[in-house]
């Protein structure tokens, strides 16, 4: 599993509709991200994407664009609690469950999923494990069947280098293999292919972020990239 | 995990990336048992005391007093080394911090005092120390800038969104995730992920058992106290003297130049339920869930959240939240400094603002005031204004 962050409405919708496409045609998955005013899990490059973007598209906007790529693609919010807990979590979730196969929400750690669940969120949230992850923690996460795992290769924010070759990540991703068979991708960290060769080798797959985001203003840069992942 | 424990009625929570999970757990574990050992409670009172200069003294203000037609006294905070109540605090979490083993710490601050206090305390441990703080509050508390840089700590200035204090505190977030294993995070108010509101309100709460002591010893009761409200560790730690009681409590929150989006800083006064820094409070932020910008005329109140034990307290309506324009809050700097001889900062100005705008509420009454810091640190901002 092959995926791809981009920054929900950058640079701006029509551009947004074209780069999205490409990513849903030449990887597997792509991640959304629906920005918030205070990205505390992402670095510089994509902080600035977000703040350009901040005030000229709302949460309303990107739900509606995102249902332009189509139902049952495989398509990923990536957002922050307060944006789902402010539209209404309920509501929120009524409005794209059939659009989305999960969400990912940077500063909603595995403990408090109930918390969404239990205010009307019918989406998958995608748990994180970390080289810190506990043998019960993993446990605890895999009871309720995620489209994947994301394992975070790093200590840090988006836009750091993932370090494959630790032992420490290596490690920790075979306790998980042996615990269950859902999708593990590697996030956060990730570069260029040759870090998606070695996160291919080692788990089921990775995401792009910081790379992708850095090129998302510019259609044929971005195309290159994506072409350089092939 | 107990997930209840981390929420007060509704409020509270731990909504960090899952990488600070294990250290919040940790510290959480530390602190619990910290404050069972003997050897770790006396070396807090010790230093507290002999350090810090505890117990601060209850001062009948006079002349104020007689002015206004009331019996104001003031729980004498400033008095404090670093001139605030934030001393209270880092001495705790830095004990703590040396408890779990850790070497570096870092900090967010607005005002500077709570950045004060934390290098203060890592010079006194041998702690390494970085203090974020926004490039806007730097530039208008700059002396407390110079102080953290000659107590030893490094001063990143933040250049992001408002440049203020929501700024510093994602700023802080960021370094932690990264350093976890090594950094222990002093939040400084009573806002951040659980544990910190508990820890925060636990070490601050000498304030109101030391106030409550000088009135029991008296055998009277107040019939108000007041504090400002940012994040709300300096009210918190003297209202908690009084939760029993039925003396009235009152939150005074800076009301900026207006009710306009923007131009105030007043979340329980105006803001709604939301998300921010680790808890689910009360937070100023627009209909899509983005934070607002927030404005006043001091630095440590100028944040768009609020702790989560002052979201419970105001829905329960324990505690009044009211609050007080910039110029009510100069009103009132000018007022104590010229009747009293006390500069106050500016941020306990708006408890003093307060107690003048509403003096026919509170004629008559005994009214104690949490004069949580010194102003020598606000002449930047004040010069303009003499």
């Amino acid at each position: 599993m092959r995926g791809i962050y981009i920054v929900g409405g950058y640079p701006d919708k029509e551009s947004f509709l074209k780069i999205a496409d490409i990513v849903l045609n030449k990887m597997d998955f792509i991640e959304i991200g629906i920005p918030f005013s205070d990205p505390v899990a992402d670095g510089p490059i994509i902080s600035s994407a977000i703040n350009n973007i901040l005030g000229k598209i709302n949460v309303k906007e990107i739900i509606d664009i995102t249902k332009l790529l189509g139902k049952e693609k495989n398509i990923f919010y990536m957002t922050y609690s307060n944006i789902i807990y402010s539209y209404g979590i309920k509501k929120f979730s009524d409005e794209v469950k059939n659009y989305i196969k999960g969400i990912i929400i940077a500063d909603l750690p595995n403990r408090l999923h109930d918390f969404f669940y239990q205010r009307g969120l019918e989406i998958p949230i995608i748990p994180f494990i970390t080289p810190e992850s506990r043998e019960s923690d993993i446990k605890e996460i895999i009871k309720y069947r995620p489209p994947f795992i994301y394992f975070i290769g790093i200590r840090g924010i988006t836009g750091s280098k993932a370090d494959l070759d630790n032992s420490e990540i290596i490690d920790k991703i075979k306790v998980i293999k042996k615990l269950t068979d859902i999708p593990v991708i590697i996030g956060f960290g990730i570069k260029g292919k040759k870090d998606a060769k070695k996160a291919i080798s080692i788990a089921d797959g990775f995401v792009i972020g910081t790379e992708a985001v850095k090129v998302q203003n510019n259609l044929q840069l971005f195309i290159d990239f994506v072409n350089s992942l092939q | 995990m107990d997930i209840k424990k981390m929420f007060y009625g509704e409020y509270g929570g731990q909504f960090v990336p899952e990488t600070l999970i294990p250290a919040l757990d940790e510290l959480d574990h530390a602190f619990e048992n910290a404050i069972k050992n003997e050897n770790f409670i006396e070396k807090f009172n010790s230093l507290l005391r002999n350090y810090a200069g505890r117990p601060t003294p209850i001062y009948f203000a006079e002349r104020f007093s007689r002015k206004y037609g009331l019996k104001l006294y003031l729980k004498r905070e400033d008095l404090l080394h670093t001139g605030a109540h934030k001393i209270n605090n880092t001495i705790g979490q830095g004990l703590l911090t040396s408890f779990m083993g850790k070497k570096r710490i870092i900090a967010e601050t607005g005002a500077g005092q709570h950045g004060v206090a934390t290098a203060t305390v890592a010079a006194l441990l041998g702690l390494e120390c970085i203090i974020y703080m926004g490039k806007l509050d730097a530039k208008r508390q700059e002396p407390n800038v110079k102080r953290m840089k000659i107590l030893g700590a490094e001063v990143v200035e933040v250049e992001n969104g408002s440049m203020t204090l929501k700024d510093a505190m994602n700023e802080a977030l960021r370094d932690w995730v990264k350093n976890v294993k090594n950094t222990h995070y002093i939040i400084g108010s009573t806002a951040g992920p659980y544990p910190f509101p508990k820890i925060v309100a636990y070490f601050q709460s000498v304030i109101g058992k030391e106030a409550r002591d000088f009135f029991d010893k008296n055998c009277i009761l107040p019939d108000y106290v007041i504090a400002c409200v940012g994040g709300g560790s300096n009210a918190m730690g003297i209202f908690q003297g009084f939760l029993d009681t039925n003396v009235r409590l009152i939150g005074v929150e800076a009301g900026g130049k207006s009710n306009k989006i923007g131009e105030h800083a007043m979340t329980l006064n105006l803001g709604k339920k939301g998300i921010l820094h680790g808890s689910l409070s009360y937070l100023l932020c627009d209909d899509d869930g983005q934070v607002a910008p927030v404005h006043s005329i001091s630095a440590g109140l100028d944040y768009p959240g609020v702790g989560p034990q002052h979201a419970y307290f105001k829905d329960s309506g324990k505690i009044k939240y009211d609050f007080v324009r910039d110029n009510d809050a100069l009103q009132g700097f000018f007022e104590l400094s010229r009747l009293e001889g006390i500069i106050p900062a500016l941020e306990s100005s708006h408890a003093i603002g307060y107690v003048i705008k509403n003096q026919e509420l509170f004629k008559d009454k005994v009214v104690l005031l949490n004069l949580s810091g010194r102003g020598d640190k606000d002449m930047k901002i004040i010069e303009k204004k003499i």
